[in-house]
């Protein structure tokens, strides 16, 4: 275990940066999620801090030591790949101690040591077995038990999960969280599914166009978002935005309606005036009618996409709503969990 | 339904597809063509040389004669011939498929400047009928005092070889995902345990396929044998089946005796590896 320090960080290719100045702290045994579109540079910063790319400008340090100049075996940290990368003419066994074998550990110790870590993720029955011979879950068990046979002071995840059925991807995080919660271990974990990154995290990096644009807890990051790229990024459905103004009356909604200020905010001039679908309340005193263009319940909850005013919103209700499309909907947009963003800059109020 | 009569019949199907006939037809008439020869060469093989004058080329031997063989052993100097032939074969294939894998993983896997232009090279080396070198080659050869020597054939074997086997192989491992080679790499693999550990299992059928189509050429190559190999106790055995035609005779059931003892061994190492040769010319060819 071992905390990782990423300093200024950039990366070029020739003469394109991709990366623009990264800084990231990561405490020991944290676990930190690095989210972002494609493109955004995540995974690039994963793949530096294995030492698989190389770092253009800036520190990487491992524990308190550089690493930027070390081979990824002398970094000490594992990996696991998207396309788990496990060696087709190997057993699952074999896959497993595959490094210990090259440290030129005794075989009685890596056989210990596969035991216990195929025992952690159920995959003893499976040790015999060559990776064509299993299953897409049971692939993904084989990587990470990959990973924690090394013992290695930092665990990295590139998109673990993106090759798995919904179903399964539901179970695997579970099963990662525990793993986490089990071994104590750093974790840094690429994914774009924000869902993934709100349910696992200890603390998630929200990238955009090879930039920091916020760090924070899962929650932090859904309360208080810096700017309208996280607002929009995390949480799902979207946060509605909407163009407004401040007035002395409080904020006027462009062909809406007139809100009271939130209480503890204040701004002035052209803002972009955010509220959660969850927070758009159906009805209520000072309602205004929207046109409902799509319904669609998931069982839980109702999730009703509408226009007003000439801006589409999403609406999330709790309730099940009986209301078709093309019918009007009285929807009320007051609320003291709204979030304002100044309208050029983007940046949280 | 007999088996004749569901060659004709698409899967599930009771009709006769008429496509499928006209396959099978081909099929039929292109193995003829390829079996003809081999016949004519096997009958005759087994027939005394009054047989072969008086008896038409393809009449079953009646009188199976195995004397043809013994005396074409003889007379082709097979112990000798069929030495050299092992020596420069099984040097020549091992070691060449050993470099064209190395220098294909090199050039594929390790990054480094110029990986392209030396892939160009070699692609050109493809591309030049080593008919045209016989002369420079022997040249060469020549000024190192190699004629008549296992080196002085092997090294120019090699040269023409290795180019094809490190274009095919360089395609071969470029699609293995390179996630593989990352994540052994982080295991603590050197590129040379990448290279043993997980390339060479990995590409066992091309491999193989490899090994088959090179093996045969070897063994069976005439023209730059000829012109480097003088001396009829450094002859392989494509060069000792000159031995059986002259200006004044032939004896055409020693010859055909001759040419199922030269290429006997060959026809056996493709029969013994086919079902990888097949795996290997179509491995990477549909996601699997």
């Amino acid at each position: 275990m071992a905390s990782v320090q990423i300093s200024n960080v950039k990366k070029s290719y020739g003469a394109v940066e991709i990366m623009h100045g990264v800084d990231v702290p990561i405490g020991d045994g944290e676990f930190v999620i690095l989210v972002g579109p494609s493109g955004c540079g995540k995974s690039t910063l994963l793949r530096m801090i294995a030492g698989l790319e190389v770092v253009t400008s800036g520190d990487i340090s491992i524990d308190g030591k550089r690493v930027n100049d070390l081979e990824p075996k002398d970094r000490d940290i594992a990996m696991v790949f998207q396309n788990y990368a496990l060696y087709p003419q190997m057993t699952v066994a074999q896959n497993m101690g595959f490094a210990l074998e090259i440290a030129g550990r005794p075989k009685a110790e890596i056989k210990a040591e596969v035991e216990k870590a195929a025992e952690i993720l159920s995959l003893t029955p499976l040790l015999a077995r060559k990776p064509a011979q299993l299953s897409g879950g049971q692939r993904q068990r084989v990587a990470m038990g990959r990973a924690i046979v090394r013992n290695p002071k930092v665990f990295l995840f590139d998109e673990p999960l993106s090759n798995l059925d919904a179903k399964l991807r539901v179970k695997m995080r579970a099963e990662i969280k525990a793993l986490h919660q089990r071994l104590g271990s750093t974790i840094v974990y690429v994914t774009h599914d924000q869902i993934e990154a709100m349910t696992m995290a200890d603390k998630i990096v929200v990238m955009n166009a090879g930039r920091v644009e916020q760090i924070g807890t899962p929650l932090e990051l859904y309360d208080r978002p810096a700017n309208l790229f996280v607002a929009t990024f995390m949480g799902s459905p979207a946060m509605n935005i909407l163009p407004a103004k401040v007035t002395a009356d409080g904020i006027s909604i462009a062909g809406v309606a007139t809100v009271p200020m939130p209480a503890g905010l204040s701004a002035s001039g052209e803002v972009s005036y955010g509220l959660r679908p969850d927070h758009v309340t159906i009805g209520g005193q000072d309602a205004v009618s929207a046109d409902v263009l799509v319904v669609e319940p998931t069982g839980s909850e109702t999730h009703i996409t509408a226009t007003l005013g000439g801006h589409e919103i999403m609406i999330v209700s709790r309730d099940r709503v009986d209301i078709a499309p093309g019918s009007k909907l009285p929807v009320s947009l007051a609320s003291e969990h709204a979030h304002l963003f100044d309208a050029v800059s983007g940046r949280r109020l | 339904m007999s088996l004749l009569s569901q060659a004709f019949r698409p899967v599930g199907s009771n009709r006769v597809d008429p496509m499928l006939v006209a396959l099978w037809l081909a099929l039929v008439v292109l193995a003829l063509v390829w079996i003809t020869p081999f016949i004519f060469i096997v009958f005759t093989a087994l027939k005394s040389s009054d047989a072969v004058m008086n008896t038409s080329a393809f009449a079953l031997p009646t009188e199976p004669d195995f004397g043809n063989f013994v005396s074409a052993w003889q007379r082709g100097n097979f112990s000798t011939t069929a030495f050299n032939g092992v020596i420069i074969t099984f040097i020549k294939v091992p070691l060449g498929l050993f470099i064209s894998a190395m220098a294909a993983y090199a050039l594929a896997k390790v990054p480094m400047r110029f990986s392209k232009v030396f892939l160009a090279l070699c692609v050109f080396g493809t591309m030049l009928p080593f008919q045209v070198m016989l002369a420079p080659i022997f040249k060469q050869v020549n000024a190192f005092g190699l004629i008549n020597t296992y080196p002085g054939i092997i090294l120019p074997y090699l040269a023409f070889g290795v180019p094809y086997q490190v274009f095919i192989l360089h395609g071969f491992f470029a699609a293995v995902p390179k996630e593989l080679s990352e994540a052994a790499r982080i295991d603590g693999a050197s590129h040379f345990t990448i290279f043993r550990r997980i390339f060479l299992p990995v590409s066992l059928p091309v491999l193989s396929a490899l090994l088959i189509l090179d093996f045969v050429a070897t063994w069976n190559e005439f023209a730059m044998a000829l012109v480097i190999l003088q001396d009829p106790k450094m002859w392989t055995l494509p060069l000792g089946l000159m031995n059986f035609q002259s200006q004044f005779q032939s004896n055409y059931g020693e010859l055909n005796a001759a040419i199922i003892m030269t290429v006997l061994p060959a026809a056996i190492v493709y029969l013994m590896f086919q079902r990888y040769f097949v795996a290997g010319l179509t491995t990477g060819a549909v996601k699997e």
